[in-house]
């Protein structure tokens, strides 16, 4: 013991121990934390088939895709034209804030429409604020809402929680206090009506 | 005899006694055995046709979803393979026989176990399955029809019609419905527990680990006690 | 280590305020603990770790597991479906859920042979009496959790099992019934017995670390037995808890987790013993397997009920099996502790621990006559053992006791 020698065998005992316990125990932590993941059928229930024809012109449906909910919209012609002549009331006409720049089919001219169809908006119906569900309030109600919604708003949808509005693609305006546009979420047409989401 | 010893011969016997005694098939013939490799992609995707092209017939494994079907490397069917395999279910669906359990009922007289477990369900595993898809005999006692009586089955009389048509079968076929009746089984064995052959791969590396950290804290303790006299 | 670690300042401002260098000190490095412990002191800190092992697993697989006997297709059930989706889909589910199946048979081995020390080195005896009493306790409620969540998994064992046992609490006279509705809030056993033993088995470890808090509280109270069961007298024959056996006893762990991974990893139902091969059945309450038995770990305890014709003596016989255990300390009358020194009570305390083997073997395979008799030889020798015990310092010639360890 009062040898060097046998203090630095003793140390590297010690440490090598300690090392290995920790390693040990570093790598029992994976399978524990690993197991709150989504497991396996969660993860291949990813993915919502659903066909937009059965929306009727100018409703509004709610689907789910992974436990959350999605709103289908088919946009009459008049609905689509008013995406247009109100940019500067919006925090981000051109989504470049979040995720959707990325999307392939985002060409510019598909910007103010945010979808591969114009007709049918598909976005996640999740308020970007805190993730209330936005009651769709497009422009030919405009009279029975009343003093809710702003004079100049030209409609689209509003968050009963916080007053959050967006157009009718579903970006948001200016003062409220969503930070962004409702977001949308990878999917494709398998057919001409059939779309696949997730 | 010193306590310790005494424990150590106990101990070791029981351990070395215990998975043995389980093994026993009860109520039916020694079974015979079925070479089953559950690493072997091939044998297992073998007895993954003769179960949906046969088993499937009446019996399910729930438990088995498509989807499973491309991602256990043990199987590994493409998506076209499986999209072809499921037709119009989804591809969460397990592997769910079309015969209903009321028309089975009414056939059979009873439903077709669900083959999921199967293998760690019955004594013997993958050797009762092989054993009782090549069992099929005629009754020595002539008491039992032709058909429903099992050598293997516990108390021979069996539901299950002879599925690979063992009863009369022509010489030389009998090793294409071992194989078949071994491959089954393979596969059968595999979905009993598909995280069988990671379980084991994980393990080595455990097991390496655990003994060089027992090395090490045994030099330790050893050189911690070595000035303790006792 | 520790010594640095308590000299750095963040450990002096904890200390300040919790006084743990004065816990530390009294619990760990001044704890005096005899030097001539064996390898069978091990046990204790192995049943904690399993214990933890248990806690663990158990909170994980409780996210995942359902306790409902709804049915579902091909006759399984919520609750079947939960187990295999954790066996199947659950990342590393299979991991945990073979953990804490084989960490529950690893409890009682590592248990029993910390009781077997116990019995041989006669730890029990004065002053540890309420020591081996909280110690029984444990065991108690061990069994009472293991009971509990091998209904869980709703097979033909579980449905079984529970069935029986719940049975044996309505042979009772007058409270029978009334214990028996208690535990399965219902005419049979079914989704409301499912609800309550899930809860039940959630209860019962936390009871068991607290009462597992109290059993290490008295032993620090009493100190150490040894192998030749003499007090020891600090000093020259102690020295302290840290380092010394907490390296020995970190050895051990990985002894044991060489044990426990081997069988996890490549082994997990153990032939059958750690996971019964009906229970991979679903549970079917129109009929019963051809041959059913508890966990090995109850086996014992099955052959003492089963060696009586009478029913209610069958099961008074299994309370006392275990209840006389809580008496053992005041039995034992000779003033030797260890069997070293005590020729007769060696013989006896092994006898008594093939007996119990002997009678975990009977209570495991089909009743034949043999085994039945065989059965009923052991479980008089069973209470034999104990009954004996005030009268075997009256005979006994101890040899002579060393001046010190």
């Amino acid at each position: 013991m009062s040898d060097t020698l046998d203090h630095t065998r003793r140390n590297f005992l010690y440490v090598a121990a300690g090392g290995m316990g920790a390693v040990a125990a570093g790598a029992a932590v994976v399978p524990f934390i690993g197991s709150m993941l989504p497991a396996a059928d969660t993860l291949a229930a990813s993915k919502t088939e659903y066909d937009v024809s059965t929306v009727e012109a100018g409703q509004l449906v709610v689907i789910q895709w992974q436990g959350k909910p999605v709103f289908v919209v088919n946009r009459t012609p008049e609905l689509l034209k008013e995406v247009d002549g109100h940019d500067e009331m919006l925090k981000d006409p051109n989504s470049e804030e979040i995720e959707d720049v990325s999307a392939e089919w985002m060409t510019p001219e598909n910007r103010k429409y945010r979808a591969i169809k114009p007709e049918y908006l598909i976005v996640v119906a999740s308020c970007t604020h805190l993730g209330c569900i936005p009651l769709y309030k497009p422009s030919v109600g405009r009279k029975e809402w009343g003093d809710s919604v702003p004079e100049n708003w030209p409609g689209g949808w509003h968050c009963p929680c916080h007053g959050s509005l967006y157009d009718i693609s579903a970006r948001v305006i200016n003062g409220s206090p969503a930070p962004h546009n409702l977001h949308l979420m990878p999917y494709k047409y398998l057919s001409d009506t059939k779309v696949v989401i997730g | 005899m010193k306590f310790k010893h005494f424990l150590t011969v106990a101990g070791m016997a029981l351990v070395l006694a215990l998975p043995f005694a389980a093994l026993a098939n009860e109520g039916g013939a020694a079974l015979k055995h079925a070479e089953v490799n559950t690493a072997d992609r091939d044998q297992i995707n073998r007895g993954l046709t003769v179960f949906t092209e046969v088993c499937m017939g009446c019996h399910s494994a729930k438990y088995v979803t498509y989807k499973s079907l491309i991602d256990y490397p043990e199987i590994g069917l493409t998506r076209e393979a499986v999209d072809e395999l499921r037709g119009d279910k989804p591809i969460t669906s397990g592997l769910i026989s079309d015969l209903s359990p009321e028309d089975a009922t009414v056939s059979y007289g009873k439903v077709p176990p669900d083959l999921s477990l199967i293998v760690n369900a019955r004594r013997g595993g993958a050797n009762y399955v092989y054993s009782i898809l090549t069992g099929f005999e005629k009754d020595p006692d002539g008491k039992i029809p032709d058909g429903t009586f099992n050598e293997y089955f516990p108390g021979h009389r069996i539901a299950m019609p002879d599925p690979l048509g063992w009863l009369d079968h022509d010489e030389a076929d009998t090793a294409v419905l071992e194989a078949q009746a071994k491959d089954v089984a393979a596969f059968l064995t595999f979905i009993g527990d598909p995280h069988q052959n990671e379980r084991h791969a994980i393990g080595k590396y455990v097991m390496i680990f655990l003994i060089l950290l027992t090395i090490v804290l045994y030099l330790l303790k050893k050189e911690v006690w070595k000035d303790i006299k006792h | 280590m520790l010594e640095k670690m308590m000299k750095t300042k963040l450990f002096g401002w904890i200390d300040e305020r919790t006084g743990a260098e004065a816990i530390l000190k009294s619990q760990l490095t001044e704890y005096q603990v005899p030097k001539n412990l064996n390898y069978m002191w091990n046990f204790g800190s192995l049943a904690l770790l399993v214990l933890v092992l248990q806690i663990l697993t158990g909170i994980f697989l409780a996210m995942y597991y359902k306790p409902s006997a709804a049915l579902t297709m091909g006759g399984y059930t919520v609750a079947f479906d939960s187990v295999e989706r954790i066996m199947r889909d659950v990342n590393f589910g299979w991991l945990i859920r073979y953990m804490h199946a084989v960490g529950a048979s690893a409890f009682f081995v590592v248990v029993y042979m910390h009781i077997g020390r116990g019995l041989y080195y006669g730890s029990y005896k004065g002053p540890r009496e309420l020591l081996w009493i909280i110690g029984v306790v444990i065991l108690l409620i061990m069994q009472g959790a293991a009971f509990f969540g091998y209904l869980l998994p709703w097979g033909q064992m579980s449905f079984w099992g529970a069935t029986v046992i719940t049975n044996l609490f309505g042979a009772l006279p007058v409270i029978g019934g009334f214990l028996q509705e208690v535990l399965r809030g219902g005419f049979a056993v079914g989704d409301p017995t499912l609800n309550r033993f899930f809860s039940l088995h959630y209860l019962f470890p936390l009871l068991l670390a607290a009462i597992v808090g109290g059993h290490v509280h008295a032993l620090h109270v009493v100190h150490s037995n040894n192998p030749t069961g003499l007090d020891v007298h600090e000093g020259k024959s102690t020295i302290p808890f840290h380092p010394y056996y907490t390296i020995k006893d970190a050895f051990g762990v990985g002894v044991f987790l060489l044990f426990y991974c081997y069988v996890v990893f490549f082994n997990p139902q153990m032939g059958g013993y750690f996971i019964e091969v009906d229970n991979y059945v679903p549970a079917d309450n129109l009929q019963t397997p051809p041959h059913i038995a508890p966990v090995w770990y109850l086996t014992p305890w099955y052959t003492i009920l089963r060696s009586f014709e009478s029913k209610l003596l069958g099961v008074v016989a299994m309370g006392a099996s275990l209840a006389i255990l809580f008496l053992l300390p005041f039995l034992d009358r000779s003033k030797v502790r260890s069997a070293r020194y005590r020729p007769v009570y060696k013989q006896m305390v092994y006898l008594f621990f093939i007996t119990v083997i002997v009678l975990g073997y009977c209570g495991h395979s089909a009743p034949t006559p043999t085994l039945k008799l065989i059965g009923q030889i052991a479980t008089t020798y069973y209470f034999a053992f104990f009954l004996l015990l005030p009268f075997v310092h009256k005979f006994e010639k101890t040899k002579p006791l060393p001046e010190e360890i």
